[in-house]
C-alpha cells in the first residue's frame, strides 16, 4: 500500500475526441480510429502475396483463418451469449460433411457448396442443440463436448459417407489465389458483421442473457429464441469453416470431429482476449503459427505450446488485446492525493 | 479496539471513500449512515479485507483499477495489508449486503461452514445460542437456504457470522428488504448478541430510525466523505439529519 501516490488510468484526448462526431474532423483522429482495423485487414490481405514463396506457411495461413472463425464463435458464445461451446468440432464436421455430400452427390461448385453447408449445417446444429438452449450452466458445455463424439461413432458403426476412410475426391479450388482470398475476406467480413450485431438491439438483448436471463424473460423476450438465433450464428461461423476445410483438403473424414478444433479455439480466446472478437481473432494468428513452428520440438511440442499458454494466463489473465487496447486508448500517470 | 486512520478507496478515477477515519471500542455498537452511493459498503468490505480480494481479481481479469489506502488496526496491530481470511481469524467477521449464503447448502450447513476455524465446544455452544436468538430458524434448520423468505435468510447469516466467534461483527445493511416488525425482531437481536458475547458490532444502514436506539455512536457519510458523527441522541437533535435520515 503506498501513501500519497496513485496511479491514474485516464482515456487519451484523442480517444475522447474520436468516440464522438469530432471524428472526422482530422486526419489525425480519422488514423487513430481507422489504424488498428487498418494494421488487421491491410495485413491479413496482404499476407497471401508476401507468403507467395513459402506455400507451406501459405497453408499455415489459411489454417489461420479456420481457426479464427472457430474462436470467433467459441468467444461469441462465451463472452456474449454466456454459453460455453466446447463442440468447434461439432460445427467443423458438420459443415464439413456437409459441403462434401453437396459436392459429391449434387456437384455443387466450392463457392456455393460452401455456403449452403454453412447455413444448412448452423441450421442442424442449432436443431440438435435446441434442447439445453432454456438452461444456464454446465448442459450445454457438456453437449457440445459429446455430440462429436456421438456423431464419430455413428460414422464409424454404419459406414456412413465413406466410414473410417472419409469422403474422398472432393472437389477442390481451381485457383490458389481465389482459394485464399475467399477464406480471408470471408474472415474479415464475419468478424466485422459479429462485432456489428453485437452493438445492435439484438446484441444488447444477447448480453443481457448472459447477465441475467430472468430479467429478459420479464422484459416479455423469449430467450430461447433469441439464444437459438446466436447460436445459429455461431455453427454457420463454425460449419463455414468446416465446409472449406473439406474443399481445401478435398476430403472430409472422422478426424473433422477431433478435439483440436474444440481445444484451440478456447486457448486462442483466452491469449488473445475474450469479450471483443478480436481478441479470438488475434489469438489465432498468434497461437497457430506458434504451435506449427514448435513442430521442431517433436514430442515436446505440446509441452512447450502448454507452457508458453500458462505462462500467459499467469501473467496477462485479461489476455493479449484488452491490455493492448488499453495501452491504445489511455495512459497512466502517478497521482498526489 | 478497532481503528481506522484516513481509509481513501477508488474505484478506477472515482473516489468511493474520502479520508475516512473510524474508531470502535470494545462492547460497542456503532452505526453507519448514509444514502446510496455513500460508502458504506465499500467502508465496510475494507475493513473487512475483501476490497483486496476484489482489487486482486480486478487486476487479473484488467478490470476496474481499485486503489486502497489507510491505516486499519485492531488491537493496536496494524492489519491495513491482511487478507480477508487473516482477518476474520483475528476476529473481524463480515456479514455481508444481500447476505449471501449458500443457497444451495441447508441453514445447518451454512451455520457449520461459518463455525470453521471455530473448535468443536465453541460451535455447539454458539449453535444453541444462535438458535436461542433467531429461534424460527430451529425448523427451517434442514430446509436449503435458498428457499428461505428474506427475514429468515437474513437470521441465518447473521448466525453464520456469528459462528465464526467474531470479535468485531461487521452488520452491512441487516435491514435490508425486511418489514418494519422483522426489523425490531433483527435489532432486538443484535443488542441482545452484544450482550450475551461481549462483542462489538458496526452496522451500515440506510434508514437510521430503527438502528438509533441500540447504537453508542454513530457516523454519518455522504458520497464517500464523512459528514457528521455523534451519539444517537446528538444526531437525532439535529434537525438536517432527522430530516435526511429519520423520515422526520
Amino acid at each position: 500500500m503506498k501513501t500519497g501516490m496513485r496511479k491514474e488510468r485516464i482515456d487519451r484526448g484523442i480517444k475522447v475526441r474520436s468516440d464522438g462526431i469530432y471524428a472526422l474532423s482530422s486526419w489525425r483522429e480519422m488514423s487513430y480510429l481507422m489504424a488498428p482495423r487498418a494494421l488487421l485487414v491491410g495485413g491479413l490481405l496482404l499476407a497471401p502475396l508476401i507468403l507467395h514463396f513459402f506455400p507451406y506457411w501459405q497453408k499455415v495461413l489459411l489454417i489461420v483463418c479456420i481457426y479464427a472463425l472457430l474462436s470467433m464463435a467459441f468467444d461469441f458464445l462465451a463472452n456474449y451469449v454466456g454459453l460455453v461451446c466446447l463442440g468447434g468440432s461439432f460445427f467443423v464436421g458438420v459443415g464439413g460433411y456437409g459441403a462434401a455430400l453437396l459436392n459429391k452427390y449434387l456437384h455443387f461448385s466450392p463457392f456455393l457448396s460452401i455456403p449452403v453447408a454453412a447455413l444448412g449445417g448452423a441450421a442442424f446444429c442449432t436443431f440438435l442443440l435446441l434442447p439445453c438452449l432454456p438452461l444456464r450452466g454446465v448442459y450445454f458445455a457438456i453437449i457440445t463436448l459429446m455430440y462429436p463424439l456421438m456423431m464419430t461413432r455413428i460414422i464409424e458403426a454404419f459406414e456412413l459417407f465413406g466410414g473410417t476412410n472419409g469422403m474422398m475426391d472432393i472437389a477442390g479450388f481451381a485457383n490458389p489465389w481465389a482459394e485464399q482470398y475467399f477464406l480471408i475476406i470471408s474472415t474479415l467480413v464475419f468478424l466485422f458483421a459479429l462485432r456489428r450485431l453485437a452493438v445492435e438491439d439484438i446484441g444488447l438483448v444477447i448480453r443481457g442473457i448472459k447477465d441475467n436471463d430472468q430479467s429478459v424473460r420479464a422484459s416479455g423476450i423469449n430467450i430461447t429464441v433469441v439464444k437459438a438465433q446466436a447460436l445459429f450464428c455461431a455453427a454457420f461461423l463454425g460449419c463455414f469453416a468446416g465446409a472449406y476445410l473439406a474443399h481445401m483438403y478435398m476430403w472430409a473424414g472422422l478426424s473433422m470431429f477431433a478435439l483440436d478444433f474444440s481445444i484451440i479455439p478456447i486457448a486462442a480466446t483466452v491469449v488473445g482476449g475474450g469479450g471483443c472478437l478480436l481478441g479470438a481473432v488475434v489469438g489465432a494468428i498468434l497461437l497457430v503459427p506458434l504451435s506449427e513452428a514448435l513442430r521442431a520440438f517433436g514430442p515436446l511440442r505440446i509441452v512447450s505450446y502448454s507452457l508458453i499458454l500458462t505462462v500467459v494466463i499467469v501473467i496477462k489473465g485479461e489476455g493479449l488485446l484488452n491490455y493492448l487496447s488499453r495501452k491504445y486508448d489511455q495512459f497512466e500517470r502517478w497521482v498526489e492525493i | 479496539m478497532l481503528v481506522a486512520e484516513g481509509l481513501m478507496v477508488f474505484y478506477e478515477n472515482m473516489l468511493a471513500l474520502n479520508n475516512i477515519s473510524i474508531k470502535c471500542g470494545e462492547n460497542q455498537i456503532i452505526g453507519v449512515f448514509g444514502a446510496n452511493s455513500a460508502g458504506k459498503s465499500t467502508l465496510m468490505y475494507t475493513l473487512s479485507g475483501i476490497i483486496l480480494d476484489q482489487m486482486k481479481k480486478e487486476k487479473m481479469r484488467g478490470g476496474e483499477q481499485i486503489t486502497v489506502m489507510g491505516e486499519i488496526s485492531l488491537f493496536d496491530q496494524d492489519i491495513s495489508s491482511l487478507k480477508p481470511h487473516l482477518r476474520a481469524r483475528r476476529g473481524i467477521v463480515l456479514c455481508p449486503e444481500r447476505r449471501r449464503l449458500f443457497p444451495e447448502s441447508s441453514v445447518l450447513e451454512n451455520l457449520k461452514i461459518g463455525a470453521y476455524m471455530a473448535t468443536k465446544k465453541e460451535a455447539k455452544e454458539t449453535l444453541d445460542y444462535v438458535l436461542e436468538i433467531f429461534s424460527p430458524l430451529k425448523k427451517l434448520l434442514h430446509r436449503s437456504a435458498g428457499f428461505l423468505s428474506g427475514g429468515e435468510q437474513q437470521m441465518a447469516a447473521i448466525g453464520r457470522a456469528l459462528m465464526a466467534q467474531p470479535k468485531l461483527l461487521l452488520l452491512d445493511e441487516p435491514l435490508l428488504g425486511l418489514s418494519p416488525a422483522y426489523q425490531q425482531v433483527v435489532m432486538e437481536s443484535v443488542k441482545r448478541i452484544r450482550e450475551m458475547k461481549k462483542i462489538s458490532i458496526i452496522i451500515t444502514e440506510q434508514f437510521a430510525r430503527p438502528v438509533i436506539p441500540i447504537v453508542d455512536y454513530a457516523y454519518i457519510m455522504e458520497n464517500g466523505s464523512r459528514v457528521m458523527s455523534g451519539s444517537g441522541q446528538e444526531l437525532l437533535d439535529n434537525p438536517d439529519v432527522k430530516a435526511a435520515y429519520f423520515g422526520v
